[in-house]
């Protein structure tokens, strides 16, 4: 058992602690310098964004604990997305019929993934860069990239609306999907199995675990979790729309591979941090948002993004390396 | 310092930081934002509208604000910085006709009036109205002027803008109904869409013109980079046999025009979009409405249209085209304010 020093030397190290620090560090130093970033609206907006963000993070997570990728995830969310706005407008269902629905066409498009890798023996990436475009083109071709608009008033309402003036309820799905997320990894034998598959998958095989299942579940999963993204979009933009995430859905890539990886998650699978993945994707939101505040010229954003990013990493980097030895010390 | 000083500084202190964080709205004087889609030269002009905007209009400010790319979430997100910033009137070409609306209703709700710019929001929408080129109508007028150009019959290629923008439609139905009034004398043999980005307009104009120049006699294009690319395909090819009628005003286009390679562009007017809609946002602000039996234009998106002004520009006028921007900007200009205002 670990004494109550290793514990704290351990919590200290840890990307979760790291990226605490940096996100009260860079929020603190955007609050001094600009008005604007405390603002209730501001910190609404903020918070629906991170909230999107956070959740296609999680959605690639959760396949990358496997060691491998998705990226069908912004195809897959498009694709709930319209198939959620033709279950409103055209089928007339209920709102919860259709939520329930959509999360249905995300699992199945997951599942499909899932199954060809695990038939195919092909890597996820060869797989789901070959179905994010078919899944993208026939919604492109059933649609005609028709819009659907006239989505139930309550969920435009749900995406507008502001808890104490500040806070999205869209942040508070997401901090429940992490939650239970964790409770998954942590308390269940199907979390265990997956972690274990994807840590080495032979030595998993030879204690029981079915390696082709579970890695199809985990597909399934990261399509649901890709629905929920997308459904939240819906929300924020009061309509289904085919490009929301961008031609074949790669506008979502970016947000859903930096959360995971800055939060901890090893890319070559069988460790995960749901914690660090929330935080990982609210630090870049945040500092995204500061910088637009901070009025740096849009042309320069990435560059100050990716600048802020290696400073980032750099004082996480010393601060470790400043603890580990510490630690050294004090054993 | 005694304890009620300090909690009165202190109470002050808060109400100033409240203050200061209050979005734009308190503000005093109008700060437009011009928000584009995207990054695109099509829009450079809205920079100097609301430089001269600011000055003639004594406005608190008028800024050109670009997303960094085509992205609606990251022209969501500009914008709500923005008005978060302390802009409290919005001039923006919607990054999606139906998507952008949730965004324009959460600025309007806020107290910033909207105007649609360069682009049209579908209806039911809060923008105020929509400001832009009647598409439809430049590609056709457009369309006539090469009809002309090529003695009246001959192949025509058209070379467009991306399909999800609605604008794309509405040219390519234009280019048709021009054809189709000569009686099968011109005919439209290909349509080329999505190409209003370098990469795939240089790949597939080309191409096309690499196997089929001798097939046609006539190109037409309504998007900015085909027809900088096509501009350049033909000089390469340096055959003045097949006419062109370009759009806009890219400096490629116009050496084209001057060189003989290009018979001529239709000229839009993002400056005078830029330059009246700011007025117009200031207008409003001040206590204006917009008169509802205004005589806007129906189009497919919306019956709230205005028609910001196009024209063509040949040889003889491609050196005075600033000047032609100018004049329609001051045309509409003079009387905008009674056509479509009520001012107390």
């Amino acid at each position: 058992m670990l004494s109550r020093e290793s514990q704290t030397l351990r919590f200290l190290l840890s990307n979760e602690f790291g990226l605490i620090v940096l996100i009260a560090i860079f929020a603190g130093v955007f609050s001094l310098f600009t008005p604007g970033f405390t603002s209730p609206f501001n910190q609404f907006t903020l918070g629906r964004t991170m909230a999107i963000d956070i959740m296609i993070g999680f959605s690639m997570m959760v396949v990358i604990v496997t060691g491998g990728l998705n990226l069908s995830v912004g195809a897959i969310g498009v694709c709930a997305a319209i198939g959620f706005g033709w279950l409103v407008e055209t089928l007339g269902l209920p709102l919860p019929m259709a939520l329930l629905g959509a999360l249905a066409l995300g699992a199945t498009l997951g599942t499909v993934n899932g199954i060809l890798i695990v038939r195919s023996g092909l890597h996820s990436f060869i797989i789901t860069l070959a179905t994010m475009s078919i899944f993208f083109g026939v919604m492109v071709f059933l649609t005609h990239a028709e819009a659907f608009r006239i989505i139930p008033p309550e969920m435009s309402a749900f995406g507008k609306m502001r808890i104490l003036s500040y806070v999205s309820p869209l942040l508070l799905i997401s901090i429940a999907v992490g939650v239970l997320l964790t409770c998954l990894y942590r308390l269940t034998p199907l979390g265990r199995e997956m972690l274990a598959a994807g840590a080495k998958a032979a030595a998993a095989e030879l204690s029981g675990v079915r390696i082709g299942r579970t890695f199809v579940i985990c597909h399934s999963l990261s399509g649901v979790l890709a629905a929920i993204a997308a459904t939240m979009v819906v929300a924020r933009n009061g309509a289904a729309i085919p490009s929301m995430a961008g031609g074949l859905g790669q506008d979502w890539l970016l947000p859903a591979v930096l959360g995971p990886v800055l939060g901890g998650t090893l890319l070559t699978g069988g460790r995960v941090s749901v914690f660090g993945t929330f935080l990982g994707s609210a630090f870049v939101t945040t500092l995204t948002n500061g910088l637009l505040q901070f009025r740096v010229g849009e042309f320069w954003l990435q560059t100050w993004l990716g600048g802020l990013l290696l400073l980032a990493v750099l004082i996480d980097l010393a601060r470790r390396r400043y603890l580990a030895r510490g630690g050294r010390r004090m054993a | 310092m005694r304890r009620s000083d300090i909690v009165a500084k202190a109470a002050i202190a808060v109400l100033g930081m409240a203050a200061l964080s209050l979005p734009a709205i308190a503000a005093e004087s109008t700060k437009v934002a011009l928000v584009p889609g995207g990054p695109h030269p099509y829009f450079a002009a809205w920079e100097k509208a609301g430089q001269d905007a600011m000055k003639d209009f004594k406005l608190g400010a008028a800024d050109y604000r670009i997303p960094q790319k085509w992205e609606l979430s990251q022209q969501n997100e500009l914008l709500e910085s923005l008005l978060s910033q302390g802009y409290n009137a919005f001039l923006v070409f919607p990054g999606d006709p139906v998507g952008s609306n949730s965004t324009v209703a959460e600025l309007t709700e806020n107290g910033a009036p909207v105007i649609a710019t360069a682009g049209c929001l579908k209806e039911p929408t809060t923008a105020l109205f929509c400001l832009g080129t009647d598409t439809g109508n430049s590609a056709y007028l457009g369309t006539k002027e090469l009809i002309k150009a090529m003695g009246g019959k001959g192949r025509i290629a058209h070379f467009s803008g991306f399909l999800v923008d609605p604008n794309t439609q509405l040219r390519i139905d234009a280019v048709e109904k021009a054809a189709k009034e000569t009686n099968g004398a011109v005919k439209v043999v290909q349509v080329i869409t999505d190409i209003d980005a370098p990469e795939p307009a240089e790949e597939k104009i080309n191409a096309y013109l690499a196997a089929h120049a001798n097939e046609v006699d006539g190109i037409i294009t309504t998007a900015w980079i085909p027809a900088v690319v096509a501009s350049n395909a033909l000089r390469k090819i340096g055959d003045k046999r097949i006419q062109m009628v370009g759009i806009d005003h890219d400096e490629v286009v116009l050496k084209a025009i001057k060189d003989g390679f290009v018979h001529g562009t239709m000229l839009q007017n993002p400056y005078g979009q830029g330059y009246i809609g700011s007025f117009a946002l200031d207008k409003i602000r001040s206590g204006c409405k917009v008169k509802p039996d205004a005589p806007f234009k129906t189009i497919a998106l919306t019956n709230r249209f205005i028609d910001s002004g196009t024209v063509f520009a040949g040889k003889d006028a491609v050196d005075n085209y600033v000047a032609s921007m100018q004049a329609i900007t001051k045309e509409i200009f003079a009387n905008f304010a009674s056509t479509y205002l009520s001012c107390p």
